[in-house]
């Protein structure tokens, strides 16, 4: 690719971004402010309901949407919908336990999901083994997103710019605004890079189809698929490895997997009542997925030896469309993978300075904000960054076992939310038992008779979680009343 | 405190339960088995037009939701 007005867009987008980011702490924000967990790690609870659903959107919409996902659909066919369904039900899981986590948060002071479950438990231990271990997956997930970014920088320059001078520079710009101006960026951007996102995506999938059939109804991809390639629109798919026991415990896995950013996301809002406006339209961002998809079908007559299924839009976009719209690609997939990899970083430093460090080290409120803040650099640049450019090839298996343990904590959030009786040792068993399974059944023998390794892992993690919370102490009656007086305003039911 | 859990305390509560569950079904084995046919839709292939129906019953049962929980005036 000669041209340079695709790497021209693609760090305009970056400029804007960073601009967006800086000028999100606002002119009344001083550095004291943002000095404190509660402005720096959730925005001061201010967030409105667009802002929170363009917030949520994009930090759910990662690189995957705009690669992964027409590489699957490349290489496998419908079975890659599973993700919008799972996305959709996320919503749910946010309209119901989102306004709850935030008013924990409101009346608490909580800042992070591991200060909840601390609190909850009454257990600074257990707190800080969830923060350490979902840190794991966090940062497996940051570093995928981050080869994303650079991989784009590298396509985009013609190869210009190498991978590790990418990572250094895509780093660097979320590390400046994310330092300056904490959740408040994060939400400014992914703002920004939602829009942006949805407007690529459709642009694209609207000229691929115009492209490759004539017109502009996805029609004519579909009916060329139905009569060539008809296995690509049904499960298991083209490579009959999506059997409806994998698509079905995929999805359930996917969705009780609460992960920590999320958590962060929900305590940002400004109400109970803005978190469940936004995740009640949350699902209609969904259709940013369909274009994407689309051109991956389209790929599948178009370009049929391709060697990186992942790559499909990018070569396809190279090969057919304007310069212009391959620049516009390339600052829409920049978007999605910096909006998703930020929130993780973000949540990572906060979660290990507020569960981690504090308790150990008996740091005050205000030590631990400014903490928090600096903690963001070593962790981009001693451990995202080396990671990144050295594409260990377990990456992701660290992000499937560390994704498989988001599920696994799941017994801590019952007991949060819907049985007082849990117990801090029930919940740490379930945990264990179910991290053990989960990793056994993700490296040693992968997802056993096609169910997804998290299931299996929640389905001893659970009755272990019930029996030990029944043969051991009941966390102290009135914090369970405190928060029990959220979870069930109206009280109780007896079950027997 | 041992046999108590938190389950709907209203009619309208009960139904929104149902309703979750009858989304989550919905999208995941067995009913996406009935849908498993390499037919097309309104040029979309039937499984695309049945994940996209399940995500867009998810906003109307929030929409219901929201009603529910703003007129009983609870959080």
């Amino acid at each position: 690719m000669n041209s340079p007005w695709p790497l021209l867009i693609t760090l305009t987008y970056v400029a804007i971004a960073m601009v967006i980011g800086l000028r999100a702490r606002g002119a009344r924000a001083n550095r004291a402010d943002m000095n404190s967990l509660e402005e720096w790690g959730v925005a001061g609870r201010s967030m409105g309901p667009i802002t929170l659903y363009l917030l949520i959107a994009a930090g759910s919409v990662s690189a995957y949407t705009f690669m992964g996902a027409p590489g699957w659909a490349y290489s496998k066919g419908v079975a890659v919908f599973y993700v919008a369904i799972y996305l959709a039900y996320l919503a749910l899981v946010a309209w119901y336990f989102g306004p709850k986590v935030w008013a924990f948060g409101e009346k608490f002071g909580h800042v992070t999901q591991a200060s909840a479950i601390a609190d909850r438990y009454q257990s600074p231990a257990l707190g800080a083994l969830a923060a350490l271990v979902m840190a794991i997956g966090s940062v497996a997930y940051a570093v995928l997103q981050t080869i994303g970014s650079a991989y784009i920088l590298f396509v985009m320059s013609g190869g210009l710019i190498p991978i590790w001078l990418g990572v250094v520079l895509v780093l660097g710009c979320i590390a400046v605004y994310l330092y300056a101006s904490g959740q408040r960026a994060i939400g400014r951007t992914n703002a920004f890079q939602g829009v942006l996102m949805l407007i690529v995506a459709w642009a694209v999938g609207l000229w691929a189809v115009h492209s490759a059939t004539g017109g502009l109804s996805f029609a004519g991809v579909f009916e060329r698929i139905q009569a060539d390639h008809s296995e690509f629109l049904t499960l298991p798919g083209a490579g009959w490895d999506m059997s409806f026991s994998f698509w079905t415990t995929s999805i359930i896995v996917s969705m009780f997997s609460f992960m920590p950013p999320v958590w962060t996301q929900w305590m940002s809002a400004s109400s109970a009542r803005t978190i469940r406006r936004s995740a009640t339209w949350l699902p209609t961002y969904y259709i940013v997925i369909l274009p994407m998809v689309v051109v991956g079908f389209i790929g599948i007559f178009s370009l049929p030896e391709l060697a990186r299924a992942d790559t499909v839009v990018l070569e396809y976009a190279m090969q057919h469309l304007p310069v212009v719209l391959v620049g516009l690609l390339g600052a829409g997939t920049l978007a999605a993978s910096m909006s998703s990899s930020e929130p993780f970083i973000h949540s990572v430093s906060l979660s290990l300075s507020k569960d981690v460090l504090q308790p150990v080290l008996k740091l005050s409120d205000g030590v631990t904000g400014k903490l928090a803040r600096l903690l963001i650099l070593p962790i981009m640049f001693l451990v995202v960054a080396p990671l990144a450019i050295a594409e260990p090839g377990s990456l992701v298996m660290i992000l499937l076992v560390g994704l498989g343990f988001a599920s696994q904590v799941l017994p801590a959030f019952i007991g949060m939310f819907f049985w007082p009786r849990a117990s801090r040792l029930g919940v740490m068993a379930g945990i264990v038992v179910g991290f053990l399974i989960t990793v056994a059944f993700t490296t040693l023998w992968p997802h056993p008779l096609g169910v997804h390794a998290g299931f299996w892992g929640l389905m001893l993690n659970l009755p272990v979680f019930v029996a030990v919370s029944l043969i051991t102490p009941a966390t102290r009656a009135e914090v369970v009343e405190r928060f029990f007086r959220i979870a069930a305003p109206r009280g109780f039911t007896r079950l027997g | 405190m041992r046999r108590l859990i938190v389950l709907p305390t209203s009619r309208a509560g009960w139904g929104l339960l149902i309703a979750f569950v009858a989304l989550v079904i919905a999208g995941t084995w067995p009913v996406i088995g009935l849908v498993n046919r390499a037919t097309l839709v309104m040029g979309l292939p039937l499984m695309v037009v049945w994940s996209y129906l399940v995500i867009f019953a998810c906003v109307a049962v929030m929409l219901i939701g929201n009603h529910i929980v703003e007129r009983d005036d609870h959080e």
